[in-house]
């Protein structure tokens, strides 16, 4: 909120500036802020629901209206300009008193099925009734009723609960461009819908109606009776689907990821998430895992052999490598690691590679036919790229290999004969063959692989929702994501374990704990990263200092 | 001649403007079907507008229609401006606007399918669905309602034997309920097609029907 004040952006001389009065405290915010904007940044929440930062403002719902000195009638704060020396009253007993029956209208055919509504606990009418509205309603007349109606796609309508705030229809139409819905209708009738049977099927963005619908009216089938809002944890993380980067709320409970929410980043996404990358959060949740370090050849066909815990693992792993690597056995490293990883993941990974004598580092990424793109947000995009952090691979050193699904080009790799270190890619299409001729062969990752077999070590990781780090999207753009679940039994982040392996290989003291750490030492030795820290990025990341083409463009 | 001035005190005599007499407009000259040229535009309100061929699948547009079509385009600044004329010819042409309807209107004029949809069910004089050769509009607001509506509703109901929205067994009517048709001076005011019968009671009702029938207006 307050980087929309002058003093934030740093830039005092090249932005024009008003002061004004805000429920007597003095505002001073760039000429033609909003009054409910100007509000915002001094802290009041003025009630809206047609107004939403990312679309146009009707001023239709009315409830935004407040208070302005000398005007003859209350302003609607969401399209009234801030002028010097207004003196605007949120709080008056006009602007309460009005908002309060403006309220009570919305509640005439409001079914107050607040207990069985999705949107409760995070749901506008609740709390705004709740904090400014009538205790009890006064209207005796019947409620009408309209049941509910199923857009297609994710997207369910509860026609009752809808405020007519509109917001949907102008999503559809502004940003989407592809107006699809409308008001059917008018009065006491008026209600949202697509052109009869046409639906929403086919869309790509409508997955943000759901979000920008201030109500329980629009809905989403895939989280329908799933959770409560107010169970859900929320964490900020990156959208793993493609390499634009969204921002994106990690919705967790009982260790699961229940839903993914868009989180507002001007610089990538705006306030919008995709259909495809909104939907794909199972795999984060998935049940089969690997739980405990395990060495020895073959280890893997037999999973009840005890685990001597990490430290014994990683000690026997650093000696049987720094063996070859003395006896001049090691030949050249090939690793192949998921363009899933973080950087700092990333990062262990070259680190580990180079303490070895070097080698080839190679990911395999899948590719769609096309971008799909958000016409009324040009920057924001599907991208080609189906991982999150191709780019911060490139930028890393890693080559992608392989076909458009991420299958194929490991052929080098499956038959080496000196070390082998696989980090994040499952391998799915190789059978358990794979590295048997290896000298020594590391499998690093979150789920159990046939093509694991004959690893010397299998290492479990965590997933990105279990660990903190950061993701390099398309426009080279560096962002954190948070831990939102636990990790099982012993998995840790491929960062903490090959930057131990890297530290005992190098002979040094020390070795990163901390997310923080890796990155800021990664930093220091990477000129693609160099100048940036953990500190420095932000909630809206920081961009690379050089880019390098992507592989395929 | 003199005596229909003296009814209609409000009439301007001939401006010059149009060759017209207050028969012509005031009279049935323009009552009945409205010519598929569309008529004179100082008569257009006169006409029954809605009963033209009443084909529903009747094409959009051709023959004079297209013409008509046409020449409503050339009066907008652009294609969406249209939107309603547009509709209300295609009512005329196919007697209700259905679902294809508005969909072949959207096409003609490059709008969305789902905005076609909102207008035409924004405003009542677009039937939504098919309608008698006379739809009878009862107003059941206020002042009406206050000098028996209610009844005369009921009377048209029950001679025309159908449920409110229902097209007769014949054809002919369609009862429904109105929202104040600004005649409140005059209750109850019915409207069918465009005209107005104002005053009307329960009595007035078999006459009114019978007459329609009869002229087949």
């Amino acid at each position: 909120m307050s980087q929309s004040t002058p003093q934030a952006n740093g830039n005092d001389a090249a932005v024009e500036t008003v002061t004004l009065t805000i429920d007597g405290r003095e505002v001073t915010v760039p000429k033609g802020t909003t009054v409910l904007k100007a509000a915002e940044s001094v802290g009041t929440e003025v009630p809206h629901y047609c107004f939403h930062e990312g679309l146009s403002s009707p001023a239709m719902c009315r409830l935004c209206l407040v208070e302005v000195e000398g005007a003859p009638k209350l302003q609607p704060s969401c399209v009234t300009q801030a002028q010097d020396g207004q003196v605007v009253r949120t709080q008056g007993d006009q602007a309460l008193r009005q908002r309060r029956g403006v309220l009570e209208f919305y509640l005439v055919n409001h079914p107050l099925d607040c207990p069985i509504c999705d949107q409760s606990g995070e749901c506008h009418l609740q709390d705004y009734v709740h904090e400014e509205g009538r205790d009890h309603g006064r209207s005796r007349e019947p409620k009408r009723v309209f049941g509910r109606d199923d857009f297609g796609g994710d997207v369910l309508f509860y026609g009752d609960r809808c405020v007519m705030c509109t917001r949907c229809v102008r999503f559809m139409n502004e940003v989407e461009q592809d107006p699809r819905l409308t008001v059917v209708e008018r009065g006491n009738r008026s209600v949202i819908d697509t052109f009869f049977e046409e639906g929403l099927d086919g869309t790509h963005w409508s997955g943000n109606v759901v979000d920008i619908c201030p109500v329980g009216a629009l809905v989403s089938k895939d989280f329908l009776y799933k959770q409560r809002a107010w169970d859900l944890d929320h964490t900020p993380s990156i959208c793993p689907s493609c390499s634009q980067g969204c921002n994106i709320s990690l919705h967790t409970r009982d260790n699961l990821v229940q839903r993914l929410k868009p989180r507002k980043n001007l610089d990538v996404n705006g306030h919008w998430m995709c259909d495809h990358g909104r939907h794909r959060y199972e795999f984060m949740n998935r049940p089969d895992r690997l739980t405990e370090p395990l060495t020895g050849r073959g280890t893997a066909r037999t999973p009840s052999s005890a685990s001597r815990g990490w430290r014994a693992a990683l000690t026997d792993v650093v000696d049987r490598a720094r063996s070859l690597a003395e006896g001049g056995r090691g030949g050249r490293v090939m690793a192949v690691m998921s363009p899933n990883a973080s950087n700092e993941d990333i990062g262990a990974l070259v680190e580990v590679v180079d303490a070895l004598g070097g080698g080839d580092v190679v990911y395999r990424m899948a590719r769609a036919d096309d971008e799909i793109v958000l016409k009324g947000y040009p920057s924001l995009a599907r991208r080609r790229d189906l991982a999150a952090n191709g780019h911060g691979a490139e930028l890393l050193g890693a080559t992608r290999v392989g076909d458009d699904d991420a299958t194929g080009g490991l052929e080098a790799v499956a038959d080496h004969d000196g070390i082998v270190i696989v980090l994040g890619d499952e391998l799915d299409d190789q059978g358990e063959d794979f590295g048997r001729a290896a000298a020594l062969y590391l499998y690093l990752g979150a789920h159990p692989s046939e093509a694991a077999t004959h690893a010397d070590a299998v290492l479990p990781t965590t997933t990105f929702a279990e660990q903190e780090g950061t993701f390099t999207n398309i426009q080279g753009r560096v962002q954190r994501f948070r831990q939102g679940l636990r990790a099982p039994g012993s998995a840790r982040p491929a960062w903490l374990i090959l930057g131990a392996v890297a530290a005992e290989l190098s002979g040094r003291e020390t070795a990163p704990t901390s997310a923080e750490e890796a990155f800021d030492a990664l930093a220091g030795r990477t000129n693609a990263l160099a100048g940036l820290t953990w500190d420095g990025l932000g909630s809206r990341g920081a961009l690379v200092n050089e880019t390098v083409p992507l592989a395929g463009d | 001649m003199s005596d229909l001035r003296v009814r209609n005190p409000g009439w301007a005599g001939n401006t010059g403007e149009f060759d017209l007499t207050e028969e012509q407009v005031r009279g049935d000259d323009f009552v009945g079907t409205r010519p598929v040229e569309g008529g004179h535009p100082a008569a257009t309100p006169s006409y029954a507008y809605m009963r033209a061929e009443r084909d529903p699948e009747a094409p959009l547009f051709e023959g004079p229609y297209a013409e008509r079509f046409e020449k409503l385009l050339t009066r907008y600044p652009e294609k969406r401006a249209a939107l309603l004329p547009t509709l209300a010819l295609a009512q005329e042409v196919r007697g209700h606007v259905s679902p294809e309807t508005m969909a072949r209107v959207a096409e003609l004029l490059d709008l969305p399918d789902a905005y076609v949809r909102g207008v035409t069910s924004f405003y009542t004089m677009y039937n939504k669905r098919e309608v008698g050769r006379f739809l009878i509009q009862v107003c059941t607001n206020i002042s009406c309602n206050l000098c028996g509506a209610d009844d005369v509703l009921e009377a048209f109901l029950s001679t025309t034997d159908t449920e409110l929205g229902e097209i007769s067994k014949d054809g002919d009517f369609t009862v429904v309920e109105a929202e104040c048709l600004a005649a409140c001076g005059f209750p109850t005011c019915v409207q069918i097609n465009s005209r107005y019968y104002e005053n009307v009671t329960p009595a007035d009702v078999p006459n009114i029907l019978d007459r329609l029938k009869e002229r087949g207006e």
